[in-house]
């Protein structure tokens, strides 16, 4: 009797398992290094320490940015308006820049209240460059300066080419799925929350 | 004199018979950049062409095309943008856009902002478009 039940549970078991690491494939722990950021307030904290214990939604923008990262970062907005419209907690929602030279703690900020964005549920972070390219490589997310131009004022200005991404960590800090940002399907980010949460 | 006129004729297109629609751009800060989107429609019986827009509170203005390579998003100026005759070309997120760099002021959500298009047959076409977050 009991060969017949394992017989008949360990399918099951190894179903369920593989629909799950479908849904979210990847396990990469983040918590092995701790990086040393600024938040858009100017003050210090330790990434990823400085989300543990939620679920986080982190996407990769630079605020000189007037096409993908303002999508990305409006569909973020739009998860976290469908999970408060659905009463589920608990999540972060995480900006990091790529461009740390011109993205200060002042200028996230600042295109941050431009969005509507609420302070308590997001956190905008830059910092020093040799530690954001350390950060991004551990997310595979490139961003390489592309075409530049002196303006009148004779200020440098210039564009960067970048992985359009958002990617979604667990509650222990484990990196389980990555999305293209700008074209997010926010239903499916909105179930893999709630799968996440064991809802 | 009838020459001119003739060529004029021949050569001009009625500002009418190009169609600005759902002009449109997201807010940002002064001294950031940000970006304008629209829907032209050529009504007319002949090609024209998007050359510069001007915005009196941007540094610069220029026509931008989003492109992916190498699994990387990135953004190139184009010099035009031209609409064939009866066809209609949208400037929309992810795609072609106006690039308004260095903003002169802050671009609130809900207001509206003036721009002047030139076409090189349609002459100046001045357009309204809304702030809208998305």
């Amino acid at each position: 009797m009991n060969k017949l039940l394992l017989l008949f549970f360990i399918p099951i078991a190894i179903l369920f398992y593989t629909s799950c690491k479908e849904k979210l494939p990847l396990n990469k722990d983040l918590t092995k290094k701790s990086y040393a950021l600024l938040n858009q307030d100017s003050v210090e904290v330790k990434f990823p320490e400085i989300i543990s214990g939620n679920i986080t939604v982190i996407g990769f923008i630079f605020t000189n940015c007037p096409d993908i990262c303002p999508m990305t970062t409006h569909n973020m907005y739009l998860t976290e308006k469908k999970l408060r419209e659905q009463k589920i907690g608990n999540v972060k929602f995480v900006a990091l820049s790529f461009d740390p030279e011109r993205d200060k703690p002042s200028v996230l900020k600042k295109f941050a209240e431009f969005r509507g964005i609420d302070f308590n549920n997001w956190i905008l972070l830059t910092g020093e460059k040799i530690i954001i390219t350390d950060l991004l490589r551990r997310f595979d997310v490139r961003a390489i300066p592309a075409d530049s131009i002196y303006s009148d004022d004779g200020e440098l200005s210039y564009s960067i080419m970048h992985t359009d991404r958002i990617s979604l960590i667990d509650n222990k800090g484990f990196l389980k799925k990555n999305y293209t940002g700008s074209k997010l399907n926010i239903d499916e980010l909105f179930n893999d929350i709630k799968n996440l949460r064991g809802n | 004199m009838i020459l001119l006129l003739i060529l004029n004729f021949l050569f001009n297109q009625p500002k009418d018979e190009i169609i600005i629609k759902d002009a449109w751009l997201r807010p940002n800060g002064k001294g950031m950049t940000t970006a304008l989107y629209f829907n032209i429609e050529n009504a007319g019986k002949q090609a024209d062409t998007l050359f510069q827009v001007d915005f009196e509170f941007a540094a610069r203005v220029e026509i931008h095309e989003t492109y992916e390579k190498d699994g990387m998003m990135g953004m190139r100026k184009v010099e035009h943008i031209i609409i064939k005759e009866g066809n209609s070309f949208s400037l929309k997120p992810g795609a072609h856009h106006i690039m308004l760099i260095k903003l002169k002021k802050d671009i609130n959500d809900g207001k509206q902002e003036e721009f002047l298009l030139h076409f090189k047959k349609a002459g100046e076409i001045k357009i309204t478009a809304e702030v809208k977050k998305q």
